[in-house]
């Protein structure tokens, strides 16, 4: 059946686990080309080189009765009274749902930086950048 | 093994010079002395840019082969490549000169199996 996405279809997980209060994600890729032009040639060629995932997503910084907070968890990757080691490396997948089938991003990244901000009249969010690390594991969008 | 048949991505050539000694003579006046006929110590520096890492290999291989600096050879026609005019232009020198390398292969190695192969030659007679 014809389906177009939409943020109601999209979720973030972290570690598996679906966060809470995502209002939006992104994903770049990229991929660094070398120039293999020689001498005779008038037209650049090129092979390809390192490949980069970078991203970002905006949580709302929101507590469920539970006590919850998905918000503090990405916050605290940064923000902490010691220094990052690997073990702060997560697992983020991005999720585009259509009932039962999923089409995921799953990789490993370091939050690579993470702001929060209380403003008269707003919600408070949490804004996280990541960098992904090695290849995505998982890669069915 | 000859020179490794790759287009270079940069090639620069130095036409050299015959040998001349300039003598300067008690009255300023300048006199310059030609002690031979034949035109030598051409540089050609060549740059591969990104190339395979087994290519780059040929480089260190001929480099092995011909001694270093020491023993002289000819360049494949693939190292003129790109130049409209006659390879004779960019010879090492006078006829029946060569080429030697005048320093070893610089090799700058890259992600993803590339490296980066900078040359230096100079022409013997």
């Amino acid at each position: 059946m014809a389906k177009t996405y939409t943020g109601r279809d999209g979720s973030l997980l972290l570690n598996g686990t679906t966060q809470l209060k995502v209002s939006d994600w992104s994903l770049q890729g990229e991929l660094e080309l070398l120039d293999t032009t020689t001498l005779g040639q008038c037209e650049r060629t090129y092979a390809p080189g390192i490949q980069t995932f970078t991203g970002s997503a905006n949580l709302l910084y929101y507590k469920d009765d539970a006590g919850r907070n998905d918000a503090s968890t990405f916050l605290r990757s940064v923000i902490k009274t010691s220094e990052v080691t690997e073990t702060d490396k997560v697992q983020l997948t991005l999720r585009l749902s259509d009932g039962g089938v999923n089409s995921d991003i799953t990789f490993n990244a370091f939050i690579s930086s993470v702001s929060i901000g209380a403003t008269v009249g707003d919600i408070s969010r949490a804004q996280i950048s990541f960098q992904v690390t090695g290849m995505p594991t998982t890669v069915t969008i | 093994m000859a020179f490794p048949t790759i287009y270079p991505s940069a090639r620069n050539y130095e036409a050299g010079d015959w040998p001349v000694r300039p003598y300067q003579t008690l009255s300023g006046a300048e006199v310059r002395i030609r002690y031979g006929n034949r035109r030598s110590n051409a540089k050609l520096s060549l740059s591969y840019e990104n190339i395979a890492d087994t290519e780059a290999e040929q480089f260190l291989s001929h480099y092995n082969e011909t001694n270093g600096t020491f023993y002289t050879f000819s360049v494949p026609a693939a190292v003129y490549a790109g130049w409209a005019g006659s390879p004779n232009a960019l010879s090492p020198g006078s006829s029946g000169a060569a080429y030697r390398y005048a320093g070893p292969p610089q090799i700058t190695a890259l992600p993803c199996g590339k490296s980066t192969v900078k040359v230096e030659l100079i022409g013997v007679t």
